[in-house]
Order: C-alpha cells, then structure tokens, then sequence
C-alpha cells in the first residue's frame, strides 16, 4: 500500500491524539460564555428553502470564482461557512449566515476572524500558506486589518456555530464582533462506549455531540444536515485536496510531514484524476483521510449533497456533481415554486 | 524455543527487553501521526449528531428509514421545521 494511504488509515485515532486534551480543556475554559446550542439555531430563520451552500476554503473558491457566482445568483437560501472561509465569503460580498469554528488551536484559528491584537507577521507560516486569496500574500498586515475591519462591520449579522473546542481567543473575537454564538460539542469518542469522553462532555454542559468528520469544512456540512435538517446541500470550495501544480511546499502538512518523513515525504502525496474534468489533483494523507470519511458519512446521510466545486477530489457514492450554475438555478426554482 | 536451537554457552552481553523499547517507538509513532491529524474527531459508526439520553427520538425519523435517520441523530433530533 501507498505511504500515503497508510498514514490516512491511522488518523482517526492519531486526531483524537491531537485534539482531545486541548478540546476538552477549552470547554472547560468557555463553558461560562455558553448561553446558546446550536440546536437553537434550526429554530432561527436563516435563508429560505430547503436548500444550503457550504463553503470551505479550498482553492476552487477561487479557480472557479465561486463565491462572486454565487452573490451575483442572489441564492436565497441559507449559506454556512468554515472559519477560513469567512475572509473569502466577506471580500466577494457574501455574507453567510452561519460560520462554523472547531479548531483548538490557541493562536491560528483567530486569524480567520481578523485578528486585531495582529501587529507584526507572525513566525507561524500556517496562515500564509493556506489562505489562497492573492491579496494576502502581499501585505500580509493590510489585508489583516481589512478582513477586522469586514468582520467588525458584518459580525451582527453573523451566527457562529462555535464548537466547545473553539479557542478561547476566538470566542473572545467573535463575541468583540458582536457575533451570536451558538454552541455544540464536538464527538470525540463512541458515546456509548464505557468511559466516554463525549458522554462526560454532554453530561458536562448538556449540549449536542456532532460526528465532525476530521475538518471544519465536513463539520459545516454535518452541522448543515443534521442541525439546520436542510435536505439539499450544495458544496463549494470542499475540494478536500490540493489543486494541480501545487508545490508540496504550500500544503497544510508539508511541515510535519518533512519533520516525519524525512526524503520520503513526497511519497506520502497521492495523486487521482478527477473524472470529469480530467485534472490531476492531489491530497496529503489528511485531506485523503477527510475525503473517505466525507464519502462514508454522505453515503448514510439524509440528504442530497452536491458537490459544486467543479473540481477537487470529492466524488463517489453519495455525492452527486453538479455545476454551480445548475444548483442554483434549481433551488431558484424552488424557492419560486414555493414562495 | 527448540531444545537444539539453544546455544550451549553464555554471552556476555546483556539482552534487554524489548517490551519497553517496543512502547517507546509506539509513542513515538503516535505523537508524530498526531501531528498530522485533523482539527475535530471522526468516529465511525456513530451518528452525526448525539444528544444524550433519555429525550425524545428525531421527529423528522420516518418509519423504514431507520439506517439513515439513525446515521442522523440519535437521541432527540432537530424540531420540526
């Protein structure tokens, strides 16, 4: 087997490895700013329709321009957005209407919110890595303090689904930005297992348990489903890979996979044709890991899920493809068909 | 071990168990795959959403369809909508 792919089978135990201890511990530090679930947000009108976009943060937001077709189609439905999409969503003039947030990282995750304490680049190339707007790769500080100064302006009319697990400095962020915070625990473990960590979270603070599926983005589409029960769900900027001609050297994990792996890093890429169009695109073991649970979570879900990012790696069973333009020209339909 | 493999004389050199160096590289192993792990669980064969016990099941659940309402929510669902 492919380094790559046995690496990926290792990662649901090697996240709860990851994540677990500073999870947990940030629960316990939010736990008094918890006011709201999640679970009240299905009773809070968000857009209309049974209809949903999903925006992630990978590169076809941009490739494909997703985001500019999705305001000029003036989709009425409701749009939830990863985090580290939110900067995207705000500069194409997209304002979505819930934005999830898990990740427990102490100091990255704020960043995405606009980070206004943020007064010289930091040694930490996580950000400048991953965020694939041009315009950050500039003036990493200018395009720092636009993005607080968005953020600040929009934040009312943004609901966070914050995840216990969110970092302090976040919930401070959003709750600064004037943004309503809904809250949900992430699933660490099998709730019925003896000695659970999720069963001792619930019982901790009384709030839903979401499967988050390995990133923000699956957690979105989770939240998206199971929470909002919204039962046709588009995808946009989910590419679960990286897109052709990427250096290694520009992936979420190239670091530590380097630290790891040493001159058989590159080995660890794999590489799949996308059926449709014909591109060669690829993942690390994460994102190759993130794409087979999507694939087994959308196979049992509910719902239809139609991945609109005209590219990426996220096809399969359970995943219908579908241009942008299609998914939103039918759910039209529907919100005139039914007011 | 076989009777005739086992050597008729004594070495000088102590051999360790391997117990403790065989935990040690699991550590190791483990510590470094964590670092590539993703920034929220996945636990497979469970629902997408829990919410504890004893409340009602998910009102959106329709007989007959109970694998895929189970992969829902298991405990209360989302209200009607």
């Amino acid at each position: 087997m492919e380094l790559g792919r046995k690496i990926a089978e290792a990662l649901e135990a090697a996240t709860f490895e990851r994540v677990a201890g500073v999870g947990l511990a940030n629960a316990e530090a939010n736990r008094s700013r918890i006011a709201r679930s999640v679970l009240d947000l299905a009773e809070t009108p968000l857009g209309a329709g049974e209809a949903a976009i999903v925006v992630g943060a990978g590169p076809s937001l941009y490739r494909r321009r997703s985001l500019e077709r999705l305001r000029a189609a003036g989709f009425a439905g409701t749009i939830v957005a990863a985090d580290g999409a939110l900067g995207a969503c705000l500069r194409a003039g997209v304002v979505p209407h819930v934005v999830v947030s898990v990740d427990p990282h102490p100091e990255r995750i704020v960043r995405w919110f606009g980070d206004p304490t943020l007064s010289a680049p930091r040694g930490d190339d996580y950000f400048r890595r991953q965020e694939m707007d041009p315009t950050f790769h500039g003036d990493e500080l200018a395009a720092n303090r636009a993005l607080v100064e968005l953020v600040n302006a929009y934040g009312p009319k943004i609901k966070v689904a914050a995840a216990t697990s969110a970092a302090p400095a976040v919930v401070e962020r959003c709750e600064q930005a004037g943004m309503d915070l809904y809250w949900w625990n992430p699933m660490y473990d099998d709730y019925d297992a003896p000695d659970s960590l999720s069963r001792r979270l619930w019982e901790m603070n009384g709030l839903p348990c979401l499967n988050g599926g390995g990133n923000v983005g699956t957690a979105a589409w989770v939240l998206t489903h199971a929470v909002l029960a919204k039962a046709r769900i588009g995808l946009i900027g989910i590419d679960l890979g990286y897109a052709p001609g990427t250096p290694y050297e520009k992936t979420q994990y190239y670091p530590e996979l380097v630290e790891i792996l040493g001159d058989r890093h590159r080995e660890a890429f794999i590489h799949t044709t996308h059926p449709e169009t014909g591109e060669v695109w690829f993942s690390d073991p994460a994102y190759h890991w993130f794409r087979e649970v999507f694939l087994e979570m959308a196979r049992s879900a509910d719902c239809r899920t139609v991945n609109c990012t005209e590219g990426g790696l996220l096809f399969g069973p359970g995943i219908t493809t579908a241009t942008l333009d299609s998914f939103l020209a039918e759910a039209a339909g529907d919100t005139t068909r039914h007011g | 071990m076989p009777e005739f493999l086992k050597g008729n004389y004594k070495l000088d050199a102590k051999i360790e168990d391997k117990a403790d160096a065989t935990d040690s590289t699991d550590e190791f192993e483990k510590k470094a795959l964590s670092r590539l792990g993703g920034s929220i669980c996945f636990v497979s064969k469970k629902s997408l959403m829990w919410q504890g016990e004893a409340q009602p099941k998910a009102s959106r659940a329709t007989p007959g369809n109970g694998d895929k309402d189970k992969a829902k929510a298991d405990g209360a669902g989302p209200k009607d909508r």
